[in-house]
């Protein structure tokens, strides 16, 4: 892996509030692309990607998404199309589903992080209400949004961690010792 | 307590919005989540409120749910998060007074 992956790895973080400075098409649309070698159980591709850049909608959005502080000038929802699901028998409660939304997720943020863009995610909304603001198909389910523009110059929301950790922490090697 | 209308009917919904869709998110949430939703609505109604506002509240207002970023921000250390949210209880108290006949009636 090269420095640069490791490094723009290393360093995106949430962004949970950004600046009025637009997001071009072409640069929503590298995000995309880069969405599209995200890893998918199976290689099933059960995710649809809605982009929303109406500065009415995304208003109308905010309202009904309590943990969405950004006003971003692009979102992007990850929705799992249930048609998909019913075509290869995979009940909804799959938990490889959920995988795909991460790998999905974590793919867009680092590709906007990559081209000097700011990104957050949001899984704090009421999915009924979006279901009525974007006049979904019924077969979509809103999974999580993606926020994406330009971080702003001051940012006072985060959280702290709640423990220091290092990835040593995060790891166990082999097998555990029996009790 | 003054009689100014401070809110405008839009954004009365807005903030039903925030309360109501909170209310459902919240089930399937952290319990600890619940006072960020309350904050959160605090401060869009704050916002909503800030220009029409009289003195009496302006102060408490600005001085402080201003600062309700600040205080998310402590929430993974409980006891300065409690205290953080103590000293608003105690400001918005001081504002009710303010606002109250009481304070008139003791001078």
């Amino acid at each position: 892996m090269s420095d640069a992956v490791l490094n723009n790895i290393r360093s995106r973080r949430v962004v949970r509030e950004m600046s009025d400075q637009p997001v071009t098409r072409q640069q929503v649309e590298t995000i995309l692309e880069a969405a599209r070698w995200a890893p998918s159980g199976g290689n099933l591709r059960p995710i649809r990607y809605i982009v929303i850049e109406d500065a009415e909608t995304r208003r109308l959005i905010r309202l009904v998404s309590p943990g969405m502080f950004q006003k971003a000038p692009v979102l992007v929802l990850l929705c799992l199309n249930e048609e998909v699901m019913i075509e290869h028998s995979l009940p909804p409660s799959d938990r490889a589903l959920l995988i795909d939304v991460g790998t999905a997720a974590q793919t867009i943020m680092l590709a906007a992080h990559g081209i000097g863009l700011a990104s957050g995610p949001v899984t704090s909304y009421s999915k009924e209400a979006i279901r009525v603001i974007l006049n979904l198909p019924a077969s979509y389910s809103p999974e999580m949004f993606i926020c994406i523009g330009h971080k702003a110059e001051s940012t006072r929301r985060g959280m702290k961690a709640w423990k220091k950790i290092n990835w040593r922490d995060l790891t166990h090697w082999e097998r555990f010792p029996q009790a | 307590m003054s009689e100014n209308w401070v809110l405008k009917e839009g954004e009365a919904v807005e903030l039903l919005a925030l309360l109501i869709t909170s209310a459902r998110i919240q089930l399937d949430e952290p319990a600890h989540y619940g006072p960020l939703r309350l904050l959160t609505a605090t401060e869009r109604l704050s916002g909503m409120i800030l220009e029409r506002a009289s003195e009496k509240s302006r102060e408490f207002l600005q001085g402080n749910v201003e600062r309700i970023p600040e205080l998310h921000m402590r929430m993974s250390d409980v006891d300065d998060y409690a205290a953080g949210l103590d000293g608003l209880c105690r400001e918005v108290a001081e504002c009710l007074l303010r606002h109250s006949t009481l304070e008139e009636d003791a001078s």
